[in-house]
């Protein structure tokens, strides 16, 4: 019968403690709520008094919590209720950018076309190839290649003008990369969702093959490798970890060599011979592309506490 | 009798845990999920009059890029929408390369050449000189950005469309070979006249803001017009001659500068 009573008492005060934590858990919750409510009503009756019938100040709720004290009242159960799933975790101050870059690659196919060529367009299709040293400052390589098309410019000229342009097409272009990122940014789409943003600038060298479209087509065209300096800007968007939007505005520098002017079938006929007595030409080709960026590996992790 | 005691542990240990839960142990809604992405955000546009004034460039000009100087006037009916109208002349006239690679060319005619002169050539060409354009103004998108980490700035991204109204002006070069452009030339010799006057085409665009404070602000704006021209007066449809049959509908795009000013004082959302 001892023992029984012993074993029973023993089990009541176990029972009893797990019941007791989940109520103070409640009573933390209320007594925020009372000294919230009572820090408020204390600095309202101050500021009025201060003001001489001002307009109240809001409360202040960053004072010391009172957990001893039991000041249930009417409002303040009714703040209860609406606050109880309140916890420091909804707030948040300052939020961490949403990707970080540093130490990933970025695999970015994109598609594009010349933009300040009056006689000949281009379109493009390449591939950027970056790796991210920090989260600003990449190095990569790119790879381009063309399609030409002739404007209908270039078809009026014989007819206006009766006059043949010179003109040459790219072929294929390679070069090695610097990006940074001066800039970053973030826009609310009708104030509902927040899309994160980066402007990037880059810059560097490379090669570019051009071939000449001779002005009579029973001659020969001759190829050019054309050291090529680049520079551009553009844009980031952000729609996941992995994975953003891209567009940018590059300027290739073309030091690039022409079909001389007057050739002819008994001058520079050949394409040796042509290309010997080329005329040099800076070219800037700016270019307009769009593409998507995958960042491998897909996710990251925050080295230091949020 | 043992089990019996041990029977009365267990429940008595579970009996507190399978009452209701208590309010601390609710499924957790955050009291944020609802709430809009910007709190206490400087309403920069609604019910807010503005007005710019800027510099800039033709992009895609044949034969002579234009330096616009542009007006613009606007008020914002929500934060998101507005209604305005702007004001682009042409300040000055640069050749482009093309221009100067092809009269370069007609200075050496060839003999039975039937290009023309250099000086009809460039009586037939032609440039914007003035566009008026009312617009509808979208504004998707609004935000704020951080330029190497430490100037932070108010932006926002619009676009818009409307009616444009364009004045085509002579190069300033004269030729007694060329007139204006006639609905259908008859005589088989007009092989150059000029396209001047007044025309109404269309424009679209889209620009950027970026606010210095709550009144003031830079604003970048690419802008297409799109009237029916023949910048070279010149045949285009192949009948050898030159007239209004030759007008096909043409893009001018441009690029502009400048500064904007918003009034009254802007209010702050919830």
């Amino acid at each position: 019968m001892k023992r029984r009573a012993v074993c029973l008492f023993v089990s009541i005060l176990i029972g009893g403690a797990g019941g007791t934590g989940a109520w103070a858990a409640g009573s933390k919750d209320k007594a925020d709520a009372n000294s919230a409510d009572a820090a408020g009503a204390g600095a309202g009756k101050e500021g009025g008094d201060a003001a001489g019938g001002a307009e109240a100040p809001p409360p202040d709720i960053s004072g010391d919590l009172d957990l001893t004290e039991n000041k249930t009242s009417e409002d303040a159960a009714a703040a209860i209720k609406t606050s109880s799933t309140l916890t420091w975790q909804d707030i948040v101050v300052i939020p961490r950018k949403p990707v970080l870059k540093g130490g990933r690659f970025e695999f970015a196919p994109f598609a594009g076309t010349s933009i300040n060529d009056i006689l000949i367009q281009h379109y493009v299709f390449g591939l950027d190839l970056n790796f991210f040293i920090t989260d600003a400052f990449s190095i990569g390589l790119q790879g381009d290649y063309y399609v030409k098309q002739l404007t209908d410019r270039e078809s009026l000229i014989g007819l206006q003008y009766n006059r043949i342009p010179t003109l040459n097409r790219y072929l294929w272009s390679g070069l090695l990369n610097f990006g940074y990122v001066p800039a970053y940014g973030k826009f609310a789409l009708f104030n509902k969702s927040i899309v994160h943003w980066e402007i990037v600038v880059s810059g560097g060298v490379g090669i570019t093959q051009t071939e000449i479209i001779p002005r009579d087509i029973s001659f020969d065209a001759f190829k050019t490798n054309a050291i090529t300096p680049d520079v551009g800007i553009g844009s980031r968007f952000f729609l996941f970890d992995w994975l953003t939007v891209n567009y940018m505005f590059r300027d290739y520098i073309i030091l690039d060599k022409y079909e001389p002017l007057n050739r002819s079938a008994s001058m520079y006929m050949s394409a040796a011979d042509a290309k010997a007595h080329a005329d040099s030409k800076l070219v800037n080709n700016i270019m307009f592309y769009l593409g998507v960026g995958v960042f491998l590996p897909t996710s990251f992790q925050y080295k230091t506490p949020r | 009798m043992m089990k019996r005691i041990a029977l009365t542990f267990l429940l008595a240990s579970t009996a507190p845990f399978a009452l209701p839960s208590s309010p601390a142990h609710a499924e957790h809604k955050s009291p944020l999920a609802d709430a809009p992405a910007i709190r206490k955000r400087v309403e920069l546009r609604d019910k807010r009059f503005e007005i710019g004034v800027g510099v800039g460039s033709t992009l895609n000009e044949t034969f002579y890029h234009g330096v616009m100087v542009n007006g613009h006037l606007a008020f914002h009916i929500t934060d998101w929408l507005a209604i305005g109208g702007a004001g682009l002349f042409n300040a000055t006239a640069i050749a482009t390369g093309f221009h100067d690679e092809l009269t370069s060319t007609l200075k050496a005619p060839m003999g039975g050449d039937r290009a023309p002169t250099v000086n009809t050539a460039e009586a037939g060409m032609n440039k914007p000189s003035m566009i008026l354009a009312g617009q509808v103004e979208l504004t998707p998108f609004t935000g704020k950005f951080a330029l190497f980490g430490g100037l932070f700035a108010h932006y926002d991204f619009y676009l818009y469309g409307g009616p444009a109204f364009v004045t085509l002006k002579s190069t300033g070069k004269t030729d007694p070979s060329v007139a204006a452009c006639q609905e259908k030339a008859t005589d088989m010799m007009i092989r150059t006249c000029s396209t001047t006057g007044s025309t109404v085409g269309g424009t679209f665009g889209g620009g950027i803001h970026s606010y210095f404070n709550d009144w003031f602000g830079l604003a970048l704006d690419l802008r297409d017009v799109i009237v029916k021209d023949n910048p070279a007066g010149r045949d285009v449809n192949g009948d050898l001659v030159a007239d209004k049959r030759d007008l096909t509908w043409s893009s001018h795009w441009m690029v502009t500068v400048g500064v904007t000013v918003f009034f009254p004082k802007a209010d702050i959302s919830p």
